[in-house]
């Protein structure tokens, strides 16, 4: 039997604790010192802090939306990714505000460099490197054991331990036991949880083979060049990113196909090898062969790791073939027929936890005051970790000073409909982010993040006193620019002008600027040349005033639909609510809805396997127990 | 599931529109009564009520004003009034009764009016669950609500089983099926943007669309109609002259409304009157007499009848059981081929002489002999199968409410000059989602599968 804590030497104590200093782990800890709580953030590498395992990119289609929810709550990876990022686009512009995403290629070595300058650099913050092996509960205090055999005292921790418990990297008949890249993995913790009584699940992610540069015939690729004049991710960022590098596209050929298909039988993903659960969004290249197996050719994309490195990370290549079948796959790519591999591509498994033991809080639902954020929680992806990170610390902070925990809504973001569909229906799979999960999404969208956010970042006290000027003075910009824009104008020159112009039909009388917006062919930029309502200089400002006068009865819809929600999401469930003793609730409803404990009506409603029927009769047995 | 969709349970989340349910027994009655509450009732019920006097500000509660209430193609119905004011009603929030004739079709269109001037059609055990939360029902009756609830969505799961093992929830499945893949096309290329022209998307979303829409219109037409609930059944009366069709008419219709006579061809226009019958309208056709004449006048009234005659869902043959066959019957005769009719032997008071006919009834339009039974025996020969009132009924004031919804968003989507996609995309879900209220399919990971079985994406 264990020994009481008491009995230990305690060597240090802290308000809190985060294990593991991923993308998560370090949003975590940064929410928990900047809201003053005296925090140890434990990593088994300092090395490997914020370090890009997969690929050199932050953002993309709904991560880059995740990315700048972030930062308006007052998180890092906004600021971080404007800073090291050395090429960056907007994806999807021209099909409409909402699903337009920003991408960066990041520099990794610059990206982990700047993380751990930030939290090197942050009072209340002690980073320090160790190997977290057992976790102790004992009258509402936590400890945590390293495996040097060093004890520390919290009042709450933060798992964030991404993929390192018991992770096993494969290529071909090779397993190794190790972390990503070949870093220490965390051989004990999984057991340490499963003693708390939590749930584990088995994933399994991959990433693709590094190229030397100088090996690499560029001459048939297509070239992938970064956009002028775009925005950044964070808000507190004030000049564009500098493109400093292409990417390239590329395509697999014939030869390609048949090398994988003649050694499938050497595949581990497909020969069985591989038991943990990989994404589908994130498929090997063998996989893709394999069920889509009438495509000619998939597209391959080369992307530079860092500036100051030749390494090449060939995206779409993942692969856990053994590697002298990496080697000759690649050389059957047009213009890698000599390429270099410096790392071969590998495919990792990993403990996680299962989502669903968790509250939309990210606190354990069975034991309070350890909270769980990143790739333990069977997400994926780097924005998606500091997404759960940021909530995972704001919420242990909340914890420690006795308040109530911060919930995200699904219409509050991106962040929101992630956790919600986490702790709600769980996962079979590595959860990515995807824009068509977002049911409001013309309502979430990148350029208003700060709008949505940015006044929960401060209630919390995450948000800086520089950032909230910053905010209060665009809002402040915007009134302005919608005041204006109330004023009417005559039928004059000016206006025959700008509507011959632009196609349009004159009105029969004056009309409000704001009016004119609503005509397809006029813009912003457009009204604001004819009649200079505004400098130029904030176009930020002026697209989001477009986007909200264009898109107006959209906007109104979707917000009608949020207001009904709302409802639902109003209607608390009591914390002690005994379903075993729902009448009228179905069996099979009953069991889920013990088992998830959802908050409310509106969570309630959203576990599969329960029907408007159980809501109704739910909504009456709470209201029942309200009187 | 079947009813596990989420937007759906509209429950508790759209407690301000009122909502309304016919509820008095559908079928024969005297009178029907459809009620309506919550707290915006009389503004809805005063855009489609109308009296002189009458304003919503000098309205007193429980009293019973007449007027007339207005339906949707215009018509007027005569009807009584009675507002209950919050708290002191069934449900504690305001309420309006309308009572009204009798019969499935008036209280069915009533009904209609109330939904589009702003109500919504009430969940199974909402009036009381509604009442209960506004504290009308004491603890003690929570638990019989919730019987009541669980019966009443029992109900409903079956007929909505009923629903999706038939044609038309087939139909809608399909169409829906279809909206699915587009969104599943337009979502890969918008998560995916790098992959997009790989995808080899033929983005003729618009055309297929149209396709969508025209068969939503197809089906919002059959689930109106299973037609006759709504417009009744067209019976053409033909034979030829003087053999008693004005009097058949009238022996149903119970009064005199078409002249009779015994003049030859006095019936030279088109006569149609209406009566109900076990809840079903019947609309019958008089028409003129056929035979041949050089009566102008007359002439055009039997064009007109073969007119009538090819547009009916059913035709009575009148025949002179008392007088013997005439080559002018056999012309009439040949003139129903195809068509689905009932021989009417009529003047069965006298001695008949007429030989035993196909599919005939014995009938005494004098004596009112087997009127009844040829009532019944057309309902029969039309609807084929019994229909069962209630759920059909039920069935389809939820469909056709979801189906106009539908109609309206595809409309919404087509009629818009420019949209980008991201809007594209909302209003097709948001359609998609609207469908799937009848056959139960609105999991949104349902699209997210589909995007990764039909494209080949990721990294």
């Amino acid at each position: 039997m264990r020994k009481k804590m008491e009995e230990r030497k305690i060597d240090e104590i802290f308000d809190s604790i985060v294990i593991g200093a991923g993308h998560a782990g370090c949003e975590a800890a940064l929410a928990l010192a900047r809201t003053g709580n005296k925090t140890l953030l434990l990593t088994i590498s300092l090395d490997a802090i914020a370090f890009l395992a997969c690929n050199p990119s932050i953002g993309g289609t709904a991560k880059g939306q995740l990315v700048s929810e972030v930062d308006a709550l007052g998180g890092e990876m906004g600021i971080i990714a404007d800073k090291t990022a050395i090429q960056i686009r907007m994806l999807n512009s021209g099909k409409g505000p909402a699903v337009q995403s920003l991408r960066a290629q990041a520099d990794k070595n610059a990206y982990h460099t700047e993380m751990k300058k930030a939290l090197e650099n942050e009072k209340n913050l002690y980073v320090r490197q160790g190997e977290a092996v057992d976790i102790f509960v004992e009258s509402g205090n936590k400890f945590v054991k390293t495996s040097v055999g060093l004890i520390y005292q919290a009042n709450s921790i933060v798992f964030a331990t991404g993929v390192y418990l018991k992770s096993e990297i494969i290529i071909g008949k090779t397993r190794e036991y190790v972390g990503p890249n070949g870093f220490k993995n965390s051989s004990h913790l999984s057991d340490s949880l499963k003693n708390l009584g939590i749930k584990l699940l088995r994933f399994k992610t991959g990433t693709p083979v590094r190229l030397h540069a100088r090996s690499i015939n560029y001459q048939e690729m297509e070239v992938q060049k970064g956009d002028d004049d775009i925005f950044s991710f964070s808000y507190m960022t004030d000049k564009p990113i500098e493109n400093k590098t292409v990417c390239y596209l590329t395509y697999t050929t014939p030869t390609t196909h048949e090398i994988i298909k003649s050694n499938l039988d050497k595949a581990p993903a497909i020969s069985g090898e591989i038991k943990g659960i990989g994404p589908r969004y994130c498929p090997s290249i063998e996989t893709k062969v394999v069920r889509f197996a009438d495509k000619q050719r998939h597209q391959l994309f080369l992307e530079p790791e860092a500036l100051d490195t030749q390494e090449m990370y060939l995206q779409g290549f993942s692969t856990s073939m053994p590697a002298e079948i990496q080697k000759e796959m690649v050389h059957s790519v047009a213009g890698l027929e000599s390429a270099e591999i410096m790392r071969d591509a590998y495919a990792i498994e990993y403990d996680c936890i299962e989502p669903t033991q968790l509250k939309p809080t990210l606190e354990l639902k069975s034991i309070e005051g350890l909270f769980f954020a990143g790739q333990i929680n069977g997400t994926s992806g780097y924005e998606e970790a500091a997404a759960q990170g940021i909530i995972a610390g704001i919420n242990a902070s909340l914890y420690n000073q006795n308040k109530e925990q911060l919930v995200l809504k699904r219409s509050d973001g991106y962040i929101g409909v992630l956790i919600d569909d986490i702790v709600t229906k769980g996962t079979n799979e590595p959860y990515r982010m995807m824009t068509s999960r977002a049911e409001y999404r013309l309502l979430l969208r990148q350029d208003n993040a700060d709008m949505r956010l940015t006044e929960i970042g401060r209630k919390v006290g995450l948000v800086s006193d520089e950032r909230y000027a910053r905010f209060l003075n665009k809002k402040e910009k915007l009134a302005k620019i919608e005041e204006k824009l109330q004023g009417k104008v005559k039928i004059d020159e000016k206006m025959k002008k700008l509507f011959s112009e632009n196609d349009e039909n004159l009105p029969k009388e004056s009309m409000k600027l704001r009016d004119i917006l609503k005509r397809n062919n006029i813009d912003i930029f457009k009204l604001n040349d004819a009649y200079h309502i505004y400098g130029n200089e904030d176009r930020h400002l002026l697209e989001l005033i477009n986007i909200k006068i264009k898109y107006e009865g959209y906007l109104k819809q979707q917000q009608e639909d949020i207001d009904k929600m709302l409802k639902n999401e109003n209607a608390i469930i009591p914390n002690d609510f005994d379903y075993s003793q729902a009448k009228g609730i179905r069996e099979e409803a009953k069991e889920k809805l013990a088992k998830i404990r959802p908050l409310n009506l509106g969570q309630a409603s959203r576990i599969s396997g329960v029907s408007p029927a159980d809501i109704s009769v739910l909504s009456i047995l709470i209201k029942r127990k309200e009187k | 599931m079947l009813l596990q969709f989420c937007t759906q349970f509209a429950i508790i989340s759209c407690m301000e529109k009122p909502i309304v349910s016919i509820s008095t027994p559908l079928g024969k009655g005297a009178i029907a009564i459809v009620r309506m509450s919550g707290k915006e009732s009389l503004p809805v019920a005063f855009k489609l009520f109308h009296n002189s006097k009458l304003t919503s500000e000098n309205i007193k509660p429980r009293y019973m004003y007449f007027g007339n209430f207005k339906l949707d193609e215009g018509e007027f119905e005569q009807c009584l009034m009675v507002y209950f004011k919050a708290p002191f009603s069934y449900t504690g929030e305001d309420i309006v009764e309308f009572q009204i004739h009798g019969g499935v079709l008036i209280a069915q269109k009533v009904l209609e009016s109330c939904v589009k001037a702003g109500a919504k059609l009430a969940e199974p055990g909402e009036y009381s669950k509604r009442a209960f939360l506004n504290g009308k029902i004491t603890l003690d009756k929570a638990e019989a609500i919730i019987g009541e609830i669980n019966a009443e969505t029992e109900g409903e799961l079956k007929s909505s089983l009923q629903v999706t093992n038939g044609r038309l929830a087939e139909k809608i499945s399909t169409e829906q099926d279809k909206l699915k893949n587009m969104i599943a096309e337009i979502e890969a290329g918008l998560d995916y943007p790098d992959e997009i022209d790989e995808l080899d998307l033929k983005l003729n979303i618009k055309e297929r669309l149209e396709g969508v829409r025209t068969n939503i219109k197809d089906i919002l037409q059959q689930a109106q109609s299973a037609t006759y609930l709504k417009n009744g059944i067209n019976v053409a009366l033909v034979g030829k002259t003087n053999v008693g069709k004005s009097s058949v008419m009238n022996a149903m219709l119970g009064e005199n409304r078409a002249i009779v006579t015994d003049i030859k061809g006095t019936t030279r226009d088109a006569i149609s009157e209406s009566f109900v019958f076990e809840g079903i309208k019947i609309n019958l056709i008089d028409t003129a007499g056929i035979r041949e004449t050089k009566d102008v006048v007359e002439n055009i009234g039997i064009e007109k009848s073969k007119q009538n005659l090819m547009q009916a869902d059913l035709v009575l043959f009148v025949l002179d059981g008392s007088e013997r066959e005439s080559a002018e019957d056999r012309q009439i005769e040949n003139l129903l081929k195809g068509k689905k009719f009932i021989t009417v032997i009529n003047k069965t008071d006298k001695k008949r002489v007429v030989p035993k006919q196909e599919n005939e009834i014995e009938i005494s339009a004098l004596t009112n002999k087997n009127i009844q039974k040829l009532k019944q025996k057309i309902l029969d020969m039309v609807l084929e199968e019994k229909i069962d009132f209630n759920s059909l009924v039920l069935t389809n004031e939820r469909q056709i409410a979801i189906l106009q919804e539908a109609k309206d968003i595809l409309d919404e989507i087509l009629n818009a000059k420019e949209n980008t996609l991201d809007v594209f995309a909302m209003l097709i879900k948001k359609l998609w989602q609207t469908l799937g209220k009848i056959t139960g399919n609105t999991e949104n990971e349902d699209i997210i599968d589909l995007i990764f079985s039909k494209f080949c994406l990721g990294k």
